[in-house]
């Protein structure tokens, strides 16, 4: 408590005294009216108790007089004062000096008297909380005075601790004086403070120090704009950081805007964190002007606190119209500015054009931050006596530093945009929508057979590792399940890094697997209806689209078959009947088949193109599984497996040779079916596949078929196509097959004739001269020349064995063989004979005149064949056969060494290429091309 | 037939065989089929590509005034995407 009653300080406790219990003694005493007219003096005569040594503790008081004061304002008091004699006997001690010695100033008076009631309703105050008797004076005063006050009021003072300097804090009146200085254009208003000191003097040298402050003020206001901008970076940043922690409670990123997604934060706060580094020590200063802005804060909350509390008082009171007037402090206003301004520039933050906003200023300080240093560099040189020359140099380097600075300042926004822009879409998908589309994207890469579904990657790196001489013993077929998921690299990396992932992956996985089996299971078992609705559904049933079968017509087609066929409009009956049809035709063929024929074969329609392709199908579905079989093949140790994986292989070795039909009666069709799937190019490649599953001695009864039925085959039946040399998609397409016959079938029996008995070559011969009717026809084929060539070499083969003893040789078997051999030859030599020189397609080609050199040569190669092929035959011949060979092939002979020697040939390559065809035959009688005498 | 059980497999049977391809926009393809998918993309080879071209129909209706060209092109080996297979079917037979 302040000992000159000046309670202002002291309110806060004066209503703890008053609720305590003080107001009931308030509230009893009678409402004493001293220094008032209508005062009956009553009051004087008051006895209180304790009052006895009041004269020698505090000096005898005697009558207070009121001509000191020359305001007359000390008369507002005297109420309060009286009231407070009452309340606050402390207060009310003579000693007091203002209370006790305030004279009645004269023209007050007659207000008072005017309004007695009035003043009486003032005062009369019933209230345990109004503490308006102790309001303090400072204001009351400013309440009163400003009514007929001639200058405007202070800002500073309208506080109520004003004018108590001691009351107060530095930082406090400096705030208080920033608050003033933003209203520095009313300056006015500081006379205002020395109405309210009394003190003339004092304020006048106040008033001097206010326009020193006020400038300095003005100056630091400029400087807290400048600084202001940081400050609000810095605040922005703690903003966001707080953002982002919410953010990262805030579970699903995709719930919330995009534009607030974290990553988005974690950006901006990353362009801030730049310039902050760059801006680190003004960082300091910011934290001051902060530290001055809380300060600013907790002064403004205490004045707060302080006028709420008056404002409590006044609305009780009737002075209330006027302390209205003063309205908010303007510490408060310039704080509620400044809030305002944060706000804006926040909002402004979270538009796009934010981040020019933020780059612009920080370039432009870049620059005068570079400048700064050009003119310090500039001045020391100065001082050195630097020439003009290192100046200028100087200044141009600094330009181009600023520059560079600026393009890079430019890339980098760039840069930050672009990110920006493009992290609009970051954390859109959580972590389970990333799952499942890895998981979709696994499915589609997972297979129950991978090695199937890669075969010719795997057969590719199969080859190329064989070619680069590696072993296949690493198998790089993935495998599931084995904890080695599906990548080929080391999978420990991945194992240590995510090894939770892997497994889950893992598992997934083989769901996946089991799961397309499962389907392709079904599939197998509802084909028909998984085809169900494939094309859309139908909107129900309509006669348009299904009318209403009227005839009832017995479709057996013994009674009328033409008739049910053509009613036969549903596709399924149609299905039906012709089978019907079909086993109808093959008994009545039946039937004419054993009346014509003495074998009990039955004869059948060759098998139709379509049926020739399904069934190829067939096959190759069969030897995939055979070849999928044979990777499995379990290891010999695992007996059980073993048997069981040889019983399933058996099975379907058995399925494939069946379905070659080899074994069908050679009667049964022409071409036989056998040769009918060897008519597609498909069916040609199939046979190399098949060798090795099939045994050698199925595959010699393979070869005697091909041989009885060559005559059948496609190839020899379109090889007089090939004697053209014009383009046309026949001869293409029988190029084509007979290149894929050669390839593909005569490859696959290559083994077996090497490996075949005289007796069964010769045997073989026989065979084919007695099925082909002109087996010089045959003989002027490829595939025909090419088996013949074969067989003939196989025969020699045999008999330099025997020459060398390499093979032991049971003489008589031989000698028997070789007679054999020895008949069938000849007969196949007189056969031969008049057709030696048709053989070459260079004597059945009839080349138009004006034709490209390279043709020629094109014939003369294919010549080649020919030319090895007599040479074959010349071995074979006996030394009258070579005579006849000579003699007919003499002018083919003369006419290919003269046109090489004379130089009838187009270029080198046709000349070697004749006389390499002539040498061959004609190193086989023993001769050369050179001792031919021309 | 009991192995055939969807359209596809229809066109597994031209699998290494000479096809006929109608494709949009006039063009049509006879070759080797030697591959396809379920979008039916087709690679082939040895391809014919014959190409109608409708001249002056921007002008003239079609009919006697407009005139129609074939170009025909070859390629030894072609991918055929198959947004634009109408048709594929094997080549007739006689």
């Amino acid at each position: 408590m302040s000992f000159f009653g000046l309670q202002e300080n002291n309110l806060e406790e004066e209503r703890q005294r008053i609720r305590s219990g003080a107001s009931r003694e308030t509230e009893d005493v009678a409402v004493y009216t001293w220094g008032e007219e209508s005062y009956d003096g009553l009051g004087d005569a008051l006895q209180e108790g304790g009052d006895d040594f009041n004269d020698e503790t505090f000096g005898s008081s005697g009558s207070v007089g009121k001509d000191f004061d020359f305001a007359g304002q000390a008369s507002l008091l005297e109420p309060e004062l009286a009231h407070h004699k009452s309340a606050n006997p402390v207060l009310s001690s003579p000693g007091q000096p203002r209370a006790d010695a305030t004279p009645r100033p004269v023209e007050q008076r007659p207000d008072n008297r005017r309004a007695p009631q009035s003043l009486e309703s003032i005062w009369d105050d019933r209230s345990p909380f109004s503490v308006l008797p102790r309001e303090n004076g400072g204001n009351r005063l400013q309440a009163s005075t400003s009514q007929f006050s001639p200058f405007p009021e202070s800002p500073v003072l309208h506080q109520p601790n004003a004018g108590q300097g001691g009351a107060r804090t530095l930082q406090e009146i400096e705030a208080e004086m920033r608050a003033a200085a933003q209203q520095s254009r009313g300056v006015s208003q500081r006379q205002q403070n020395a109405l309210r000191l009394q003190q003339e003097e004092e304020q006048f040298l106040q008033e001097q120090a206010y326009q020193q402050r006020q400038q300095r003020l003005a100056f630091q206001r400029e400087r807290e704009i400048e600084r202001e901008l940081q400050l609000q970076a810095l605040q922005r940043l703690q903003q966001q950081q707080a953002m982002q922690a919410q953010h990262q409670r805030t579970p699903p990123p995709r719930m919330l805007p995009v534009s607030q997604s974290p990553r988005f934060v974690d950006q901006r706060q990353m362009l801030l964190l730049q310039q902050q580094e760059e801006h680190q020590l003004r960082m300091q200063q910011e934290l001051q002007e902060q530290l001055r802005m809380e300060e600013l804060e907790r002064q403004l909350q205490l004045e707060r606190q302080l006028r709420a509390q008056q404002i409590s008082h006044i609305n009780q009171g009737p002075l209330n119209h006027r302390r209205q007037t003063s309205g908010p402090t303007i510490a408060e206003l310039q704080f509620q500015a400044l809030q305002r301004q944060q706000l804006h520039r926040r909002q402004r933050s979270q538009s796009p054009a934010y981040q020019d906003f933020n780059v612009a200023p920080q370039n432009i300080q870049l620059q005068q931050r570079l400048l700064e240093e050009l003119a310090q560099v500039d001045y020391l040189r100065e001082f050195q006596g630097a020439t003009q020359a290192e100046q200028e140099a100087l200044r141009a380097e600094a330009m181009r530093k600023i520059v560079e600075a600026e393009k890079m300042e430019d890339k980098r926004r760039k840069k930050a945009a672009k990110i920006a822009h493009m992290s609009r879409y970051n954390d859109l998908m959580t972590q389970s929508d990333k799952d499942f589309i890895t998981r979709i994207q696994v499915s589609q890469l997972v297979t129950p057979d991978p090695y199937a579904d890669d075969f010719y990657a795997q057969v590719y790196g199969a080859i190329l590792r064989s070619r680069m001489g590696l072993q296949s013993q690493d198998e790089r077929v993935l495998k599931f399940g084995t904890g080695g998921g599906i990548s080929l690299g080391n999978t420990q990396k991945a194992a240590t890094r995510r090894p939770n992932a892997m497994q889950r992956m893992e598992q997934q996985v083989e769901r996946i697997v089991s799961n397309a089996r499962r389907r392709e299971e079904e599939k197998g078992l509802h084909s028909l209806h998984s085809l169900q609705g494939a094309l859309g559904k139908t909107s129900g049933r309509s006669y348009k689209a299904a009318p209403r079968q009227l005839l009832q017509v017995d479709d057996n087609p013994s009674t009328s078959p033409t008739l049910a066929h053509a009613n036969a409009h549903i596709s399924k009956e149609d299905a039906t009947s012709q089978p019907n049809e079909g086993a109808a035709k093959e008994a009545a063929k039946l039937s004419r088949e054993t009346l014509g024929n003495t074998g009990n074969v039955v004869r059948k329609d060759p098998l139709t193109h379509r049926q020739v392709l399904t069934a190829l199908e067939a096959m190759y579905d069969l030897v995939l599984k055979v070849e999928h079989l044979r990777r499995e093949q379990p290891p010999p140790e695992e007996e059980e497996a073993s048997q069981q994986w040889q019983k399933e292989y058996d099975d379907l070795v058995e399925l494939l040779w069946e379905g070659l039909k080899v074994m069908v009666p050679l009667e049964t069709s022409n071409p036989h079916p056998f040769v009918s799937l060897l008519s597609p190019s498909k069916g040609k490649k199939l046979l190399p596949r098949l060798t090795r599953h099939i045994g050698s001695s199925r595959m010699l009864t393979l070869m005697t078929l091909l041989v009885a039925c060559f005559t059948q085959l496609d190839v020899v039946k379109q090889a007089p196509l090939l004697d053209s040399l014009d383009e046309s998609d026949e001869r293409t397409e029988a190029d084509r097959q007979t290149q894929a016959f050669l390839g593909s079938v005569l490859q696959s029996i290559l083994p077996i004739v090497a490996n075949l008995e005289l007796h069964v070559v010769t045997a073989l011969l026989g065979l084919l001269i007695d099925r082909s009717q002109d087996i010089a026809a045959v003989a002027k084929t490829k595939p025909g020349l090419a088996l013949l060539t074969l067989f003939l070499s196989r025969v020699e083969v045999i008999k330099q064995g025997w020459g060398q003893g390499v093979e032991p040789v049971d003489l008589m078997a031989a000698g028997a063989s070789l007679e054999q051999w020895q008949a069938v030859f000849d007969q196949f030599f007189v056969l031969l004979t008049p057709h030696l020189l048709a053989l070459f397609p260079s004597s059945r080609i009839v080349l138009q005149d004006p034709h490209a050199p390279s043709a020629a040569l094109a014939i003369d190669i294919m010549d080649q064949p020919v030319w090895q092929f007599l040479a074959a035959l010349a071995l074979q011949a006996v030394p009258e056969q070579h005579q006849v060979l000579v003699t007919s092939l003499r002018d083919k002979v003369l006419e290919n060494v003269l046109s090489a020697n004379k130089g009838w040939v187009a270029d080198e390559d046709e000349r070697r290429t004749k006389l390499a065809n002539v040498n061959l035959f004609l190193h086989a009688l023993g001769l050369d091309s050179s001792q031919i005498a021309l | 037939m009991e192995t055939i059980q969807e359209p596809f497999d229809l066109i597994r049977l031209s699998l290494s065989e000479r096809v006929f391809v109608k494709l949009r926009g006039d063009r049509e393809l006879t070759g080797i089929l030697h591959a396809y998918d379920g979008h039916m993309n087709l690679i082939m080879s040895d391809v014919v590509e014959t190409i109608m071209l409708v001249e002056g129909v921007d002008a003239v209706p079609p009919g006697p005034g407009a005139t129609v060209k074939v170009a025909t092109r070859k390629m030894d080996m072609l991918f055929v995407r198959g947004d634009g297979v109408i048709l594929v079917s094997p080549p007739s037979r006689t």
